[in-house]
């Protein structure tokens, strides 16, 4: 049995971030999460850090908290922000009487806002629409929010964290009112883990509620779910939001070569209900069409779905409900030792790590003071690494390649220093066989779905179709196995991109998606080959 | 306005090519309109005839051909008709000095044949250049696996882990190597048609057979990836096999497709024998018609449009990848005459969860009856002159049936042979 004193539950950016948070003021802990870093909502958001101007009239506390920790997020996380600033535009279909309310609420919130002329925002954003009365500018920005959860990973393991990737937790253990441990099923092989620990931290985002249940305890923990659409472009520089109340669809954030226009808001019963459909994608083209008049005619590469935690006590639901977190200890319902954090959002991961650690320290009756806002996450390479780099890695390319990678930065260059050569397997994203074979030996990459999260690989314009069988024939010639056979493992990971792509099954993309099925099954018969090998 | 033809042929994949011959070689002048290279371009260089039939392997395609639906292309044209089509592209094939047969089973009727691919998966296909030796593929115990430093769409390791995973090919003994590039150190990404319009040129060539001389003797059997030439050249494989001294066999490779660019170097060599004009880089905007005919096209290259009259027009557009067939939401149609396709609103509807699954939208395409002209929902014929060719069809799944290439040559053959016809009587009037 393994022994700790803290086990947090769910590997998103909430359980990392507190992980993190743990390790640094020296409890010692577990994670345990279900499918891979960041299987839940952490990668299936529109990937904005927002300033808070979304939420500064309906929710001027969670404004603030936002605007906070957006400031400390992109000074600890440089790799992971691409700091665009965001702009907040009048839409003729928009209230023009809701702009005083929203100004005066940014300021009440501490957002700078200030208003940009309509004629320079179209000089800054050519692509918006003309019609466009009134533009404000905001602290909006970008963040990869699948990096942000690696790289908390990455430092929570330097100051001795331990984390357990595809252990779903199966009962919180409990002796007389309180919690003595955590038992859990590794999914890959089905054995069943338990370990003795003195507290638990539910960060299980959507799933809190069931792991809530799972200790007995009922907790008002509604799963909303929201569906986005990734455009093939790059249509804006900035994050665009519709400057009216909350609702569907309305903000654009631009990522890299891309595009994410979000989101919908549904009520679910299901926390991994992440399909979604040719209407909801449809309806996103339709709200977003007046900030973006041509957003039909770009080509739209897939659509995907996540759910929001929304905590709900007393019934609100949907966008009435808080974005704002709670952490909650559940000595009050009767069980010692657990605390759960309800709710939230991205950009307040850090601070609910913090608030829930603290929560944990005073339990324990441990004195050591937060650290998590002043260190950065990931140290920057030296000069003399990235001049190293340079010798292997396209110009354009180091930097992402740092950025991307973080710790591992050495390993790559040591793999692409032993190389022959370090092509490129996925152009859309410019990475290289050194990434991916040192991504892909790391105990924790099972297929090449987990190989795409950590280098994003086959997230271009290709959607794998060119560099899913590159990268299988690369390993295969590197004697590096994976899970599944090369076949079958290039066959999951196309179903998986499949997935995204059915419900845009038009223009551009349908064209793409057809080179993909002309290339698989018309030329290289995978779909045959799945009944006829070991035969 | 230029002369008007008797054949305007849109499209130069493999079906548009097709038609076009068959109409030249029926006496009809003929003009083809392309807006790039056409399908050709990604194509295997094999010719998928039927594969698979109600998602069984079929190793006798004609006797598979029972197994499809009534609405499926062959079975409109019927067998007869498809033989004789089959029959047009072997002749045409062999006079070109680029033979495409099938392999033969112990009876002598003609079969599928598993062609290995890069990605070491084996592929039911029918007619193969005569170059690859069938034979010595089904009976070689040493193989050697070649592929060539930096070409990274292609490695012997993957190739040879997955072939041992299909029956027949388990017990050989497998040899993995590969030959130095010929562009030596290179950041650039090298594809196999780099390398294989290295070996078009006599003065270039050598470079792959002193790559193969240390290997020679050694095999009874090469693979390797689609190397010897972008052209139908029958002098490049004999002097690859000589220096191999063994068969090579290539194996089945992705985009650059270079044995699709020699089936299409045989074609144009076979059409420039023939009043016919290839006019490249336009895209045709619509087609013009009047009651129930279509009198001309209009086209645009360079920004420049372009009228293109003729007396009978065949589409062979391509499908969705082809662009032959536009998809919008709840909506499809043909680029050229705007047909409208009846398909479900809810685009949901128009695929399956699984990637490989039986879609709608890959069976999607122009209704036709047997001479390939273009039908409406009473299936009554829209006009006279027009026949479509090729994935522009539907009711078939060129992908998951393994049937592109057949249906191309059956339906481009049938729309040639009918429009050089609609052409003659059209002379006539």
């Amino acid at each position: 049995m393994l022994e700790t004193t803290v086990v947090v539950i769910g590997g998103g950016a909430t359980g990392i971030g507190t992980l993190r948070d743990l390790c640094m003021r020296g409890i010692p802990a577990i994670l345990l999460e279900q499918g891979g870093l960041a299987h839940g909502t952490s990668s299936r958001f529109h990937g904005l850090l927002h300033s808070g101007g979304r939420y500064a009239v309906g929710d001027n506390e969670s404004a603030r908290e936002c605007i906070e920790e957006n400031m400390i997020v992109r000074r600890i996380g440089r790799q992971c922000i691409e700091e665009t600033e965001g702009f907040f535009a009048l839409t003729p279909e928009d209230d023009p009487s809701y702009v005083d309310r929203w100004v005066e609420a940014c300021g009440r919130a501490g957002i700078d806002a200030p208003e940009v002329d309509v004629k320079e925002a179209l000089r800054l954003e050519p692509n918006m629409s003309p019609e466009i009365s009134r533009v404000f500018r905001v602290p909006d920005s970008c963040v990869d929010g699948f990096r942000l959860v690696l790289h908390n990973a990455m430092s929570a393991r330097r100051h001795g964290g331990k984390m357990l990737t595809y252990h779903e937790v199966t009962g919180i253990c409990q002796k007389n009112g309180k919690v003595c441990g955590v038992t859990a099923i590794n999914k890959n092989t089905g054995e069943t883990v338990e370990i003795a620990c003195s507290m638990v931290v539910n960060a299980a985002g959507s799933w809190s509620g069931r792991i809530a249940a799972l200790a007995g305890l009922d907790v008002a923990v509604s799963p909303d779910r929201g569906t986005l659409v990734v455009f093939n472009h790059r249509f804006t520089s900035r994050v665009v939001n519709r400057l009216h109340p909350g609702s569907d669809g309305d903000i654009f954030v631009p990522h890299g070569s891309i595009t994410i226009l979000g989101t919908t808001s549904m009520p679910t019963d299901r926390p991994d209900d992440t399909t979604p459909t040719s209407e909801e994608v449809l309806r996103l083209l339709k709200i977003g069409e007046p900030l973006f008049p041509r957003v039909r005619e770009y080509r739209i590469l897939r659509a995907f779905a996540g759910t929001r935690p929304l905590y709900t006590p007393g019934n609100a639901a949907g966008r009435k409900a808080s974005r704002n977190f709670h952490v909650v200890d559940h000595a009050e319902q009767g069980l010692d030792g657990m605390v759960s954090i309800f709710g939230g959002k991205l950009t307040t991961y850090r601070l609910m790590g913090e608030r829930a650690t603290d929560r944990v320290c005073a339990k324990l009756g441990i004195n050591v003071p937060c650290r998590t806002a002043e260190e950065p996450i990931i140290p920057d390479p030296d000069e003399a690494t990235l001049a190293r780099a340079a010798k292997y890695f396209p110009v354009q390319g180091i930097k992402l390649m740092a950025d991307r990678m973080g710790d591992d930065i050495g390993p790559v260059l040591e793999q692409a220093e032993k190389a022959e050569t370090n092509p490129l397997l996925c152009e859309c994203e410019m990475v290289s066989m050194a990434e991916i074979e040192c991504v892909a030996k790391d105990p924790s990459t099972h297929s090449l779905t987990d190989i795409r999260l950590r280098t994003r690989l086959g997230m271009g314009t290709c959607q794998g179709t060119f560099c899913s069988l590159r990268t299988v024939a690369a390993l295969a010639e590197h004697g590096i196995s994976l899970e599944l056979s090369p076949t079958d493992n290039a066959r999951r990971f196309l179903q998986e991109r499949w997935g995204g792509l059915r419900p845009a099954l038009w223009g551009m993309q349908a064209r793409e998606m057809e080179l993909g099925r002309a290339v698989y099954a018309g030329t290289l018969n995978l779909d045959g080959a799945a009944h006829e090998q070991d035969c | 306005m230029s002369r008007i033809v008797d054949v305007l042929v849109v499209g130069s994949g493999l079906a548009g090519l097709v038609a076009a011959l068959t109409a030249a070689e029926q006496g009809r002048s003929v003009r083809l309109l392309t807006t790039g290279m056409g399908s050709l371009a990604i194509s295997g260089g094999s010719v998928d005839f039927l594969g698979y039939a109600d998602s069984r392997l079929a190793s006798d395609p004609w006797q598979s051909l029972a197994l499809l639906p009534e609405d499926h292309p062959y079975r409109l044209m019927g067998t007869e008709s498809v033989r004789t089509a089959f029959k047009f592209f072997s002749d045409t094939m062999e006079k070109q000095h680029w033979p495409m047969r099938p392999a033969l089973a112990q009876d002598g009727t003609p079969r599928n044949t598993q062609l290995p691919t890069i990605m070491g998966t084996l592929k039911p296909t029918y007619l193969l250049p005569a170059s690859l030796n069938t034979q010595a593929m089904a009976s070689a115990k040493k193989v050697l696996v070649l592929s060539v430093h930096g070409l990274r769409d292609c490695q012997p390791a993957l190739v040879v882990s997955q072939l041992k995973r299909y029956k027949s090919w388990a017990d050989r003994e497998f040899t993995q190597g590969l030959l130095p590039s010929p562009f030596g150190e290179t950041h650039r990404a090298i594809t196999a048609l780099d390398l294989a319009r290295l070996t078009d040129k006599p003065q270039s060539r050598q470079w792959l057979l002193d790559a193969l001389a240390p290997y020679a003797g050694k095999y009874d059997l090469i693979l390797m990836p689609p190397l010897c030439g972008s052209k139908a050249n029958p002098e490049v494989w004999q002097a690859v096999n000589a220096a191999a001294g063994c068969p090579v066999v290539e194996m089945l490779s992705i985009p650059p497709g270079v044995g699709g660019l020699r089936l299409r170097d045989a074609l144009l060599n076979a059409l420039h024998k023939h009043d016919f004009e290839l006019v490249e880089n336009t895209t045709v905007l619509r087609a013009e018609t009047a009651d129930k005919n279509c009198t001309s096209v209009l086209a645009e290259a360079s920004g420049q449009q372009r009228r293109h009259a003729a007396r009978a027009f065949v589409t062979a557009t391509g499908g969705i990848l082809g662009g032959g067939m536009v998809l919008e939401p709840g909506q499809c149609w043909d680029s050229v005459f705007k047909i409208d396709i009846t398909v479900p609103q809810d685009v949901t509807l128009w695929s399956e969860p699984q990637i490989f699954g039986n879609h709608l939208f890959s069976r999607m395409g122009v209704r036709v009856d047997r001479e390939m002209r273009p039908v409406d929902a009473a299936a009554a014929v829209r006009w006279q002159n027009v026949f479509f060719a090729g994935r522009s069809l539907g009711g078939y799944d060129y992908a998951t049936e393994k049937s592109g290439h057949g249906v191309a040559i059956a339906t481009g053959w049938q729309a040639g042979r009918m429009a050089a016809a609609a052409a003659a009587a059209g002379e006539k009037q």
